[in-house]
């Protein structure tokens, strides 16, 4: 607690934002030092001078023509009903953005015609002569259909095909084959869900390389901004050590489209700050941020650096 | 104001009106945006109304919260009539799209994501424009200041503290007109509809931390701007 941090959070104290532990400790904190106390009164003064000039509520009779006016513009508007969602002009739409669904579809459109017309044969002897398993498809799915023959004059047709079916493992987090599960996880599910769970438990080893370069990946590539928090978060202690740790932070902070994550990468580089290339960017920043906090954040760092001879 | 509003007609309205007494709190609750458990029941049977075309129950779901959507309007506007133009436009977008609500927020914090949206686009453009506006027009097009509308209901017998109230008023006004289109509208769910910062960032599609960081350059700036106007 110091008054840096009194004086960034008495805002949400006067808001009723702040925990119930951040409350306390700003109390604390407020009663011991004349400066803070002062600003808290200033800021309690602010909130009451801008409550000087209240909304104005709208009249009866504004309430009123506003309904009628609206009233008439719904009459001829159409709401979008539910048939639309299974519009097929939206899921064509929807599959142009979407390569992974359209092969997905494909393939089950291909499987599925293929496994009719595999039915529709007559099932004389109608033994699956395949090799692996000889799992039917009904118990599993069909990924893809590799060959398909029909055996001259006996009205028999072969089928190669890949199956996809339901596996469950478990395992301590140190079991390896645990780990390329959730590395596999981290880098191709398409469910933010799945990754960002992934992300959390490789983060309690980020002291593997190839955890952290997986954590690394998943801060500077990850689609959804919470993945990319929680990666940046396992691999900010290790940004004194590693210079790539140091690096990735370093892009995160300059290119992330999440003002939440490049703030938190900011936060990060303190320790690191007075290394060569972080001053750069820091300096940078400092000159040229578009981001208020950011900017104010990097020339703060920056004034607190030790000259260069 | 809610009775006042509760006796406002909507017309054409084909759901019945429940019990008066319920009646009189839902719009006060709807007033400061509270929930409740009840109004949430309420809520989501009148959304699947509305989703299967019953056009009542929208209507319904219209009247619960048009007040507090006109009241937000008007203040970041400053004008009757542009208000109005944002109510219209947001439930008609509302209505045209509750097909696609799938109830992952409450009600609320969806139409607040389509008026906020268009409070903004409002916002950037009269930047754009460089207008001041201090001044507001009614439905009529007269012009009139939203200051001098509460100093009069505030201060009949005091003409000095009237004066008074006037001038703070528009130096508020001037001091918020300087903000961005996001600060402004933090700071206007936050000190003047009372929202927590949690729901405003889910209505600006942004977090809660950086609804705190936006809040907090916010009351710099003003901070900053007021004292400069002494």
């Amino acid at each position: 607690m110091n008054c840096e941090w009194a004086k960034a959070n008495i805002t949400l104290y006067v808001y009723d934002e702040l925990a119930d532990d951040g409350r306390y400790e700003l109390e604390q904190h407020v009663s011991r030092c004349g400066d803070c106390a002062s600003e808290l009164d200033t800021v309690r003064a602010f909130r009451t001078t801008m409550s000087a000039t209240p909304p104005v509520e709208p009249t009866p009779n504004l309430l009123a023509a506003s309904r009628m006016r609206l009233q008439e513009a719904l009459e001829t508007a159409e709401p979008q009903r539910g048939w639309r969602l299974i519009d097929p002009m939206v899921w064509l739409r929807q599959m142009k953005f979407s390569p992974a669904l359209a092969a997905v579809l494909l393939i089950f459109g291909f499987a599925g015609g293929i496994g009719t017309a595999w039915r529709l044969v007559p099932r004389a002897g109608g033994q699956l002569a395949g090799s692996g398993t000889g799992m039917a498809p009904s118990e599993a799915s069909i990924a893809g259909i590799r060959e398909i023959n029909q055996v001259p004059g006996s009205g028999q047709v072969e089928i190669k095909y890949d199956t996809v079916t339901p596996q469950h493992a478990e395992g301590s987090l140190n079991d390896e084959r645990i780990q390329q599960l959730l590395l596999f996880a981290a880098r191709n599910n398409y469910n933010p869900g799945v990754r960002q769970n992934s992300v959390d438990l490789l983060s309690q080893k980020p002291g593997e390389s190839n955890i952290r370069e997986m954590l690394k990946a998943s801060l500077l590539y990850d689609t959804n901004p919470g993945v990319r928090l929680r990666a940046l978060e396992s691999l900010a202690p290790y940004i004194k050590e590693d210079t790539g740790v140091r690096d990735a932070i370093l892009q995160a902070l300059q290119n992330d489209a999440n003002p939440g994550v490049r703030a938190e990468a900011i936060s990060f580089l303190q320790p690191v700050r007075a290394d060569g290339a972080v001053r750069v960017v820091l300096q940078k920043l400092a000159a040229e941020e578009r981001s208020d906090f950011i900017r104010q954040q990097a020339s703060r760092m920056v004034a607190s650096l030790p000259e260069i001879d | 104001m809610p009775a006042e509003a509760a006796a406002v007609p909507f017309p054409g309205g084909e759901l019945k009106r429940v019990e008066q007494a319920r009646n009189n709190d839902a719009w006060s609750s709807r007033g400061r945006m509270a929930t409740s458990g009840i109004r949430r029941v309420d809520d989501t049977v009148l959304i699947r109304e509305a989703q299967a075309g019953n056009r009542g129950a929208f209507e319904e779901l219209v009247r619960q919260y048009d007040q507090a959507v006109l009241r937000l309007a008007m203040h970041l506007t400053g004008s009757e009539s542009d208000a109005q133009d944002i109510y219209q436009e947001a439930f008609l977008k509302a209505y045209r799209s509750v097909g696609k609500f799938r109830f992952e927020c409450s009600f609320y914090t969806w139409l607040y994501r389509i008026v906020t949206n268009l409070c903004l686009d409002h916002l950037r453009k009269k930047q754009v424009r460089k207008e001041d506006a201090p001044v507001a027009t009614d439905s009529e097009g007269g012009e009139y200041s939203v200051i001098d509308r509460v100093a009069d209901d505030r201060a009949h017998s005091n003409p000095e503290h009237d004066l008074m109230r006037r001038e703070l008023g528009s130096r508020i006004q001037s001091a918020l007109g300087k903000l961005s289109g996001r600060e402004r509208m933090v700071f206007e769910l936050k000190h003047y509809q009372g929202l927590k910062l949690r729901t405003i960032g889910e209505m600006l599609n942004t977090t809660e931390e950086t609804a705190k960081n936006t809040l907090f350059r916010a009351t710099q700036k003003l901070r900053a701007h007021l004292a400069e106007m002494r």
